[in-house]
């Protein structure tokens, strides 16, 4: 008796945790409501099949419980019974496999018109690269990174030179245009993460994956890594702001290209300043303590 | 070296006569006299087992060949783990519901903890408790085996885990601590500055591995050779207990995925040692580029994966099997579609070597690959489903003993179709992008791996104690602990996939600097303190095992009146052997209970035909 | 234990027989000795660390950005002055099929009971691999000499040296214990233990020339595993 009634509760509280929690995503920034449906869609399903299940499992408890002489069915087998419930159960599998096999068809083909980003990760920060006038991002190599070179752009390759070079652990994006986030890290695995836009993808050292998302909502979101990359894990946060095409454009604009920080590091070297800003690795080299 | 001696040191002296003298009387079954023809059994195929019976101390406790003693060595060693593990777990939850608390607890021993508790709990306490414990202990007793086919292999195999164990605790010590790269080990970052323990530790959590896998497979070949090739007569497959089916598959499927982590222990090892570059691209750290080049990272998670997600079944399998036999026992009732469960089993099994890939849709890989183990991940929710519906039928129409036995299994049906729901969020490719990586992940898998199987291995140190000890433990004091540890466990795991929606990814020593994040505080809180009283909670099984020794009521030769065959040894607790002079003889599958016209509720394994023809009993 | 021979048993013919055979009582496989069971299935397990080792090496392969070094360079040996191509791995590959046979006659002698043939070519298997894990030894050193080590070498992708070293060493290992153990079973066949059925020293089992069947499987296993090496090193 107490058994199924503390079983019923565990499963009622369930339920009602679910329709009242206070914790629950985010208000979506980006065009990946789907993704929201079909996690909807699968508690729907899911959370059905769990309350039917237990409940079935607390009923047989209230009616069969241990009785001296009481009459069991024997029947090792019931054909039809399993047939059915295999059928119904692949029917409902395949409801939600289709939603999700869409969407994830849709975040694997990347929009013609996607604004190409560069997310170059380290331990433990970001920095970004926009395309210049040309629209299209310079070749670069891990090797080539250093003071005067911070994204490693080949400084060969035409297209490089007018890449405009973000170097913060803040980007800002256009509002309603879709980004195509090419990541890539120089060291260890990375993930540029922002809960708001729903989607992720790893940064791997030694190629370059991607992404896609478009942003539908202006306003001022956190970057989290969500792969473990060492210590500063936990710390390595970034930012991002989504503008009105308007303030975006002025934000741009401001930036520095690949060709004026080049100009710049001439100057400097010229005047010999040993003072010149160092690679950002160092800047948070102190989240690592050796042990 | 005469005979003689060889009598004087023990040995049964067996010869190939024994045969003869056991097919001659095949005919007569199970021994009960003149028996009709419908008793007919097949005459024995193998002789009888050529036992060594130990002679000292150390032979009989330490460097022993009986399984049963293995099993034990291999559940006590286990469970050391485990409480190393749960002690981690506690010191994790003290720092993520109250940080800073502990001054002790800086972010590089959060992610010692991390790691060590996660390889703990999956390699060296699950798996080794399901196989090396109750596969020890079990499979022999269940399929009418004397003991393993080869005892000093079987022994070898425990000495083996035991060192890899020891190397394991040895990592706490060394310089630089344990590793603390998460269980996964993903490089580059595993072997590299920036992560605790990338010296020493890395390098003996790679031995220790190593160590396990060799151990593993020692004991594995026993364990599938005693099933295929040393049951008794009668005991055909499709009579053995699921408890034995669901061993048998987790071995095989150990047996061809540890493979993958020997190799990848062994590759990342030279990475680490020779400094190979296995898995090493280009890396520049501290603007330096590193003497690395050219390896692949993901090579490395495809390998760790192809063990990785067998493991999780290897963990699930004997779980599944555990649970059938005990829903069925204490519900007094057949178990549901038996056929169907075995096919399930084995179904998943197979199954189980080609959905790796989905611990990796957004790992970077060719996104392509998501379309094909989105598909054959959900695919597997169908057999599983099947065994879910399989458990709750079998209780339908039974008479259901509710006691902690039964307790422990109705708690696994709601965490593991919880987990096996949230399972199908993740496993479905697009809804995983969102949820990858946060504390979803972590609750689900807590859920379906973590807090399920113990519910069954709860369950079964409940129900298997009056056999390996010869004692009652108290019911009273077992109600209690499973009443907390479930209600507390749920309560941790629960709430917790609602921090994965709100974005908190897995693996952050703190978080609450996000403004947005700050409503999870309480729930954190919460959440930690429950972990304290669940971990807490395991206490009332100390005292109820020590209580029970000192003064527990002694057990009945087979107490819960259950029909497979490690009930009906000549002794109880079993002695070197199992069953005394004569192996018994199977006539019937281990789950007729309540069969129409029986006297008894439950009829034996080993009752023969002639003795149950008045019965409506099932031809199996 | 022998294989036992099953008295008033016979196996069904046909697919259903077999189907049901498979299923029925006390052995899956009709009158296979354990230990030979046990090593089927050992030997499956090896196989895939094998598999693993050379997926491994085929992905490392075809993703490393440098370029591969030409194996019929690398591996050419000097011959009264003029390179020839694979002319060691040749030899070494003739060394160890040849010994894999002289494996399989031992195994014929000694279920007949024939205790000298038996050990003798035992022997003679022993020496077989004995040679190939020196030329391997001589392989090995001759490339250290040109420079080729674990971390990189001269001729290309670092990846060339460091799956071939991990490769064939682990390749190596498990043909210098075959010789070991080979080594160990000559011992016991010249001193009669299979034919007294003498306990072995540490496992206390009765002996029997089965073992050397079964130590028969093992080598002409590692035999096998060298010619899917030889195909993936030597000749793509
Ligand atoms: C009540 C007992 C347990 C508690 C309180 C607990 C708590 C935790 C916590 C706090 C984490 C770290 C989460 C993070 O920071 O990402 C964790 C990780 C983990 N736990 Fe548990 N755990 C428990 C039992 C288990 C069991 C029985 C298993 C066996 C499957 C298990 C397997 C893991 C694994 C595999 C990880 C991941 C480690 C990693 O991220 O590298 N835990 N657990
Ligand atoms: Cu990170
Ligand atoms: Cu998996």
């Amino acid at each position: 008796m107490h058994v199924g009634i503390i079983f019923f509760l565990i499963i009622l509280g369930s339920v009602l945790f679910h329709i009242f929690t206070p914790w629950y995503w985010t208000d979506i920034a980006s065009n990946w409501q789907g993704m929201d449906d079909t996690i909807t869609l699968t508690f729907w399903i899911g959370g059905g099949v769990f309350v039917a299940v237990c409940l079935f499992m607390i009923y047989c408890l209230f009616k069969f419980s241990y009785k001296e002489g009481r009459k069991v069915e024997y029947k090792p087998e019931d054909k039809k019974l399993e047939k059915i419930l295999t059928w119904a159960t692949t029917l409902g599998i395949a409801a939600l496999l289709a939603p999700g096999l869409i969407i994830w068809n849709q975040y694997v083909n990347v929009p013609k018109n996607a604004l190409e980003v560069d997310v170059m990760a380290w331990q433990w920060g970001w920095q970004y690269r926009l395309p210049g006038e040309d629209g299209k991002l310079g070749t670069t190599k891990v090797t080539n990174i250093n003071d005067e070179n911070p994204f490693g752009i080949n400084v060969d390759d035409p297209f490089g030179r007018d890449d405009i070079l973000v170097q913060s652990d803040y980007i800002n994006l256009e509002n309603n245009k879709p980004v195509k986030i090419l990541l890539r890290s120089v060291d260890v695995l990375h993930n540029w993460y922002v809960p708001q836009f729903r989607s992720k993808m790893d940064a791997v050292p030694g190629i370059v994956t991607f992404y896609w998302f478009e942003p539908n909502k202006i306003g001022e979101y956190e970057v989290l890594c969500a792969e473990y990359c060492g210590v500063g894990h936990y710390a390595m946060r970034g930012g991002v702001e989504v503008q009105s095409t308007k303030d975006y454009n002025v934000w741009l604009s401001e930036q520095e290209t690949f060709q004026d920080l080049i100009a710049k590091n001439e100057t400097l070297e010229f005047e010999d300043n040993k003072l010149a800003k160092n690679n950002n690795i160092n800047l948070k080299q102190d989240i690592y303590k050796e042990e | 070296m005469s005979d003689e001696h060889e009598n004087k040191s023990g040995y049964q002296a067996q010869s190939s006569e024994t045969i003869h003298a056991q097919s001659s009387e095949a005919i007569t079954g199970s021994g009960s006299g003149i028996a009709p023809d419908m008793d007919y059994v097949r005459p024995a195929e193998l002789p009888e087992q050529d036992l060594y019976h130990p002679h000292s101390f150390i032979e009989k406790w330490v460097f022993c060949q009986d399984a049963k003693v293995i099993g034990v060595q291999y559940f006590l060693t286990a469970v050391f783990t485990g409480i190393v593990g749960l002690i981690l777990s506690w010191l994790m939850r003290l720092q993520l519901g109250f940080p800073g608390l502990a001054g002790f607890i800086t972010a590089e021993h959060y992610y010692q903890f991390v790691t060590m508790h996660g390889m703990i709990m999956v390699v060296y306490f699950l798996t080794a408790l399901f196989l090396g414990g109750f596969g020890n202990y079990l499979i022999p007793l269940m399929v009418g085996a004397r003991d393993m086919v080869f005892p000093y292999v079987n022994m070898l195999s425990f000495w083996m885990f035991f060192v890899a164990v020891v190397v394991l605790m040895a990592s706490f010590f060394v310089p630089g601590g344990p590793t603390g790269a998460g269980w996964t080990l993903y490089p580059p970052q595993t072997i590299l500055e920036g992560t605790p323990g990338h010296g020493w530790g890395i390098l003996l959590m790679l031995i220790s591995l190593s160590l396990f896998v060799i151990g593993f497979t020692m004991g594995g070949l026993n364990y599938m050779i005693t099933i295929l090739q040393a049951r008794t007569r009668g005991m055909t497959l499709m009579r053995m207990p699921l408890t034995v089916w669901g061993i048998f598959t987790a071995t095989v499927l150990a047996m061809l995925a540890f493979p993958a982590l020997l190799v990848s222990s062994i590759m990342m090892t030279l990475d680490k040692l020779l400094g190979t570059s296995f898995f090493m691209p280009t890396i520049l750290k501290a603007g330096e580029v590193l003497e690395y080049g050219g390896g692949s990272p993901i090579l490395f998670q495809h390998l760790f994966w192809f063990f990785g997600h067998p493991e999780v079944y290897i963990v699930a399998l004997p779980a599944f099997g555990i649970v059938s036999d005990l829903i069925s026992v204490h519900a007094r009732k057949n178990i549901f579609g038996y056929r169907m469960m075995v096919w399930a089993i084995v179904g998943i099994g197979a199954l189980s070597f080609f959905v790796w890939a989905h611990h990796m849709y957004v790992s970077g890989m060719n996104p392509w690959f998501g379309f094909f183990f989105a598909s054959t991940t959900l695919i597997i929710a169908v057999p599983t489903a099947m065994k879910v519906y399989n458990w709750i039928l079998t209780l339908w129409r039974g008479n259901i003993r509710i006691n902690t036995v039964m307790l422990w299994c109705l708690g696994f049906i709601v965490t593991f179709v919880n987990g096996g729901i949230t399972g199908i969020f993740l496993g479905n490719v697009s809804v995983d992008v969102p949820l990858s990586d946060t504390y979803f992940v972590v609750a689900h898998f807590h859920m379906v791996m973590g807090i399920a199987p113990l519910m069954v291995i709860m369950g079964a140190i409940y129900h298997w104690f009056p056999l390996v000890a010869g004692k009652m433990l108290n019911e009273k004091l077992g109600k209690w602990h499973f009443w907390i540890t479930f209600l507390g466990a749920y309560s941790i795991y629960f709430p917790m996939h609602y921090l994965g929606f709100i974005g908190v990814p897995r693996r952050y020593y703190e978080m609450y600097d996000s403004p947005y994040m700050t409503s999870g505080v309480g729930l954190n809180e919460f959440i930690s303190t429950a972990a304290f009283i669940v971990g807490a909670a395991q206490l009332f099984l100390v005292f109820n095992i020590i209580k029970t020794m000192k003064t527990g009521k002694k057990a009945e030769q087979n107490p819960w009146k259950a029909n497979s065959l490690e009930w009906y040894t000549s002794t109880v607790p079993p002695e070197h052997g199992n069953f005394g002079d004569r192996l018994p003889v199977v006539h019937r599958w281990p789950y007729d209970y309540n069969v129409p016209g029986a006297e008894q509720d439950y009829l034996p394994q080993t009752a023969a035909p002639s003795e149950v023809a008045h019965t409506e009993v099932e031809k199996t | 234990m022998s294989d036992p021979n099953i008295e008033g048993f016979e196996l069904e013919k046909g697919f259903k027989g077999m189907a049901k055979d498979t299923g029925s009582d006390q052995t899956m496989f009709k009158g296979v000795h354990w230990g030979k069971a046990m090593m089927w299935i050992f030997l499956l397990s090896d196989t895939f660390v094998f598999s693993c080792f050379l997926i491994a090496y085929m992905k490392g392969r075809s993703s490393t950005p440098a370029e591969w070094p030409n194996p019929s360079e690398v591996f050419a040996l000097d011959a009264f002055g003029v390179p020839v191509p694979l002319l060691l791995i040749a030899l070494m590959t003739f060394v160890l099929i040849t010994s894999s046979g002289t494996m399989a006659l031992a195994v014929k002698y000694g279920y007949e009971k024939n205790r000298k043939m038996c050990g003798y070519l035992i022997l003679a298997t022993a020496l077989g691999g004995l040679t190939f894990v020196g030329m391997q030894a001589y392989e090995w050193s001759k490339l250290i000499h040109e420079g080729v080590r674990p971390w990189s070498n001269p001729f290309g992708a670092a990846q060339f040296g460091s799956f071939f070293f991990m490769i064939t060493g682990f390749h190596g290992t498990h043909v210098s214990i075959g010789v070991i153990f080979l080594f160990i079973y000559c011992y016991k066949v010249f001193a009669g233990h299979y034919d007294k059925g003498k306990r072995g020293w540490f496992t206390k089992m009765k002996g029997d020339y089965v073992e050397v069947e079964i130590l028969g499987l093992y080598w002409h296993f590692v035999d096998l595993v060298w010619v899917f090496i030889f195909a993936f090193f030597y000749l793509w």
